[in-house]
């Protein structure tokens, strides 16, 4: 049965996910270890958008993905950001500050 | 920079990107497995407690997949696979659902392809849409259509900046020689330029150049197509034989290809130089003599409007300049009507009703089809809750039950053209009686486009009534071990709903039937005034060449009068120049001697120039006075009988006898010498005409109708009658042989098709319907089983039972019939144009549908209920 919605928006993950491949390249399982870990807990990604979203932006040319060693030597499949995963990432952040900027004001005035 | 996904695995099959899949989410799950060691967990708990964090592994897979794809090839190639399978595996579902849908498919196959052909297919000419007829209606005389004369024509053609093509179209008779016997030809005599304004080119040779139309220049002849292919076998070599017509030779320079019958249905077209009549010298400079059909050609920057206008000054013009040429000095009223309304009005009304009434039966069918949908998707519930819990999203259920339902309705599309191909060779045959488009109808591709459309939209509307139902159910629900199938209210609501409006549906048909068939019975009751049994009728058209003066002709009527009065079995013979019921009014404005001309708009006569027996070989009495006697020829003082209403309108009170009356202005006068019933000349439905009758031996016409009474049982064939008029004239075409019951019986063709038709369509509404209800019903029964057994064991009679299960369904055929009549009600405003002698809202036909519609459904519930009557309360109870 699936399970609800994430609590985070689609392209909210897609943003984080970008993010933190920004920081280097990894799988799935330390993609959302990393989340949890920068964000002290906060954000947990619930595992079943997780994969789909890799995919989708894979399928989308903004990651690219192969195949691996573990630290622990088993075989899991990598990520990294692409050019265009770059630019993306760029322009989505500008995005995020400038709407989170505009709600926090009209949080404040109240 | 490249923005293309660098993926550096080589291109993989499907069962690798499975496996990859696998090992990617099973590498996670043993990543959290590790760490919820290390917090202390055992391997074993941990492994569960990983799974148990991540949820659904498979719906996980299953939207990775999506995400990878979309929805390619791989999954739709699945969904058809599985969907042909699911079919299968129920073929009387199958089987129910196609044979519905192809009915309701197939019937609106078969009305589109007609009103494709007649209506939305481009005109078949060159100009097409430009095309306009031009006509002028004489105010003073009230005549809808006086025709043009040649020196109107030409100055009109000359005035005009509107129109960039003016062209003359009238028809004669002639008879064709050098082939065989004799042939009688509908023959079109046009301007040069005819076909070029038109923009029709021709198939064979070439059409008519203006030296054709020269005056002097050798006749020559351009064939249609119809009549290429009968006469001469569409022998392509027919391009310059030579006939002799009218007693001169005629080079055939053309053939046409195929064309609608308009203005008429003709052989063959020459250029008005070839007519003698048209040609002469009285008829080219005549501003009176008016016969002509106009037909015009918008200009490119003008429209209908500007036209309009145009004509109307230049009518003014040529009244002011002329005015010995129209009554009182009044101009004619011009009007041009596009020839689209002039091929397509008398057709459209019946078209779009038949059309509504097709979408209605497709309506009814689908609802069928969606109500055994919902039958079949609460047996497929464990089936569909288990793709639920195994990972299929919404979306996915959606694509599946829309592929299910859009396969049926395309195989049902295929098996209902196939069942229309018949039906619309029929409609084509009957539209021919109310347009000259009906050749222009077929299957198509236009038509297949449409019905692979229908059918799509049908599918895929079916598909989301099914998801939007399934979706409201839980799953879990559904997959307890011994959960009966649930009695999901919502589902129920659904088929009650779809059933009472099936119903309304039915009873607005059959209300739109049984109005249809009212008008038909009138008709064919409507008296037209004369007896039709026993009257054999034909025509003849006489070769102006041969018989040049009156009495030439006078004295070749009289002479076939006598050869066919000795024919085996005859009792009467007659000739008039008009058969009742059969051509349109020919009209004449009265003058009373002694009285001023009447003011204002006279009203039309009918002129008919007839023998002395006419009368009694039709049956008509005598109100007073008598009919011709053989004394009064071309000698002797003329002579005129009207008919009743004639008479009444100009002596309400004395008798008429006696009385003289003029026709032309007071240049001849003639002497009422009897008043005759009224008959019903134009058609059952219309009025009745003043008539007014002269001697035939007076005014001898060239075009005669003959009519023949028969005794009881004796044959007249069309070859004896042809023998006769041989004796007489061996190159006299004789044509058009046949009775005035068929006449009379033609007269109704429309109607009765209609009526036919819709009676069908609401025949088979009521079967579809009916077959709804009693399945509804059927299941709702099978769904109480067990509390009916209850009812049983505590003592309830079979028949409580039975009334129970006729309630509920009486209760649905009640609120049916509601909204039918109310339906109806509304409806039927729209068909009163096609109605006679009843009206939309009448109680009677009302009446009778409740009663038929009550009795059909009422038993459809019956058969249920009675079933439900004979449960057995134990074997009900053990089932559960």
């Amino acid at each position: 049965m699936n399970a609800p919605k994430s609590d985070l928006l689609q392209g909210t993950l897609d943003l984080l996910i970008l993010k933190t491949l920004a920081l280097g390249k990894s799988h799935g399982w330390g993609i959302s270890q990393r989340i949890q870990q920068i964000s002290e807990d906060v954000l947990q990604v619930q595992q079943g958008s997780l994969y789909p979203a890799l995919h989708r932006l894979e399928k989308s040319g903004l990651i690219a993905a192969e195949w691996g060693a573990s630290d622990n030597n088993r075989r899991a499949r990598f990520y990294e950001l692409t050019a265009a995963g770059h630019q993306a990432l760029t322009a989505e952040t500008e995005s995020w500050h400038r709407l989170s900027g505009a709600v926090g004001r009209v949080l404040e005035a109240v | 920079m490249a923005s293309q996904s660098r993926t550096f695995d080589a291109p993989k099959g499907r069962a690798d990107l499975e496996r990859d899949l696998d090992d990617e989410l099973r590498f996670h799950l043993e990543m959290e497995a590790a760490q919820l060691a290390t917090r202390g967990h055992s391997p074993d708990e941990a492994a569960t407690l990983a799974k148990r964090r991540f949820g659904s592994v498979e719906a996980v897979k299953e939207d990775c997949r999506e995400e990878r794809s979309g929805y390619g090839f791989e999954l739709f190639g699945r969904d058809l696979r599985f969907g042909l399978r699911t079919l299968a595996r129920r073929p009387s579902f199958t089987i129910a659902a196609v044979l519905t849908l192809a009915l309701g498919i197939g019937a609106n196959a078969a009305v589109f392809s007609v009103v494709r052909g007649v209506l939305l297919r481009p005109l078949p000419y060159g100009a097409g849409d430009r095309l306009v007829a031009l006509r002028q209606a004489d105010p003073v005389a009230a005549v809808a259509d006086a025709g043009f004369a040649a020196q109107e024509l030409y100055d009109l053609r000359q005035g005009t900046k509107t129109l960039d093509g003016l062209v003359e179209y009238h028809h004669m008779w002639f008879n064709l020689l050098g082939r065989g016997e004799p042939m009688r030809v509908r023959t079109g005599v046009v301007s040069h330029e005819y076909f070029a304004v038109l923009g029709v080119a021709p198939l064979l040779g070439r059409s008519f150049l203006p030296q054709d139309e020269a005056h002097g220049a050798p006749p020559v002849l351009v064939l249609s197509h119809g009549f290429w292919k009968t006469a001469f076998g569409g022998d392509p070599q027919v391009v310059g034989e030579v006939f002799q017509m009218n007693d001169r030779p005629h080079t055939v320079i053309g053939v046409l290809p195929p064309l609608p019958p308009y203005p008429d249905a003709n052989d063959v077209f020459m250029p008005t130089s070839a007519c003698p009549f048209r040609s002469a010298q009285a008829m080219e400079e005549s501003r009176t003599m008016r016969g002509l059909s106009l037909l015009g050609r918008l200009a490119p920057d003008s429209s209908i409007v500007t036209a309009q206008a145009e004509l109307a000054e230049l009518g003014r013009g040529m009244a002011e300049e002329h005015p010995e040429a129209y009554d009182q000095g009044r101009a004619m009223e011009m009007h041009l009507d596009p020839m689209r309304e002039v091929l397509t009005s008398e057709a459209r009304p019946s078209l779009v009703l038949l059309f509504g009434t097709v979408v209605l039966v497709l309506v009814l069918a689908c609802a069928n089809v969606a109500s055994l949908t919902l039958a079949r998707l609460q047996a497929r519930e464990r089936e569909l809750a288990l793709r639920r819990v195994l990972g299929a999203g919404k979306g996915r259920l959606w694509r599946q039950l829309a592929t299910e339902s859009t396969l049926l309705a395309l195989a049902g599309g295929v098996v209902g053209l196939l069942l229309a191909v018949p039906v619309v060779e029929l409609l084509s045959r009957w539209a021919s009686g109310i347009t000259p488009r009906a050749d222009e109808i077929r299957l198509d591709g236009q038509v297949l486009l449409f019905t692979l459309a229908v059918a799509l939209a049908t599918g895929l509307a079916l598909g989301a009534l099914a998801v939007l139902r399934s979706s409201g159910v839980d799953p879990g629900q559904s997959l307890k071990a011994g959960a009966r199938q649930t009695l999901s209210g919502g589902r129920l609501d659904l088929r009650r709903a779809l059933v009472i409006g099936q119903l309304a549906v039915s009873a607005v048909l059959l209300t739109g039937a049984g109005l249809m068939v009212r008008t038909l019975v009138n008709l064919y009751r409507v008296d037209p005034g004369f007896e039709t049994t026993n009257v054999v009728k034909a025509r003849l058209d006489l070769n102006w060449s041969r018989y040049r003066n009156a009495p030439q002709i006078a004295t070749f009527w009289s002479s076939l009068l006598d050869e066919v009065k000795d024919l085996p079995g005859v009792t009467m013979v007659a000739v008039a120049s008009r058969v009742p019921l059969g051509e349109p009014l020919a009209s004449a404005r009265l003058e009373l001697r002694g009285e001023a001309p009447p003011a204002g708009t006279a009203p039309r006569i009918g002129l008919r120039l007839v023998s002395p027996n006419y009368f009694e070989t039709l049956g008509m009495g005598f109100v007073e006075g008598a009919t011709f006697s053989p004394a009064d020829d071309a000698e002797a003082p003329r002579k005129a009988i009207l008919s009743r209403s004639l008479a009444a309108r100009h002596w309400p009170a004395s008798s008429p006898l006696g009385k003289e009356l003029t026709l032309d202005g007071g240049d001849t006068w003639w002497r009422v010498a009897g008043v005759v019933d009224d008959v019903k000349q134009d058609g059952l439905a219309a009025e009745i005409s003043e008539e007014l009758y002269l001697a035939l031996a007076q005014s001898p016409p060239l075009s005669g109708n003959l009519l023949v009474r028969i005794e009881d049982g004796a044959q007249l064939s069309a070859q004896t009658l042809r023998g006769a008029v041989a004796r007489l004239d061996p190159e006299q075409p004789i044509v058009d042989v046949g009775t005035l019951e068929e006449l009379r019986r033609n007269a109704v063709a429309a109607p009765r098709l209609i009526s036919t038709l819709l009676a069908l369509f609401a025949g088979l509404a009521l079967a579809i319907t009916t077959t709804g209800l009693a399945g509804l019903l059927a299941f709702q029964v099978s769904q109480r089983v067990p509390e009916i057994g209850v009812r049983v064991a505590l003592g309830a009679t079979p028949g409580l039972v039975r009334n129970l299960i006729l309630r509920q369904g009486l209760a649905l055929v009640a609120l049916g019939l509601g909204a039918g009549v109310l339906g109806a009600l509304l409806l039927g405003r729209s068909l009163s144009t096609l109605l006679y002698g009843v009206e939309p809202g009448d109680p009677w036909t009302l009446a009778a549908v409740m009663i038929v519609l009550f009795a059909t459904a009422g038993f459809a519930c019956w058969l249920p209920a009675r079933r439900a009557a004979h449960v057995d309360p134990m074997a009900a109870l053990r089932s559960d």
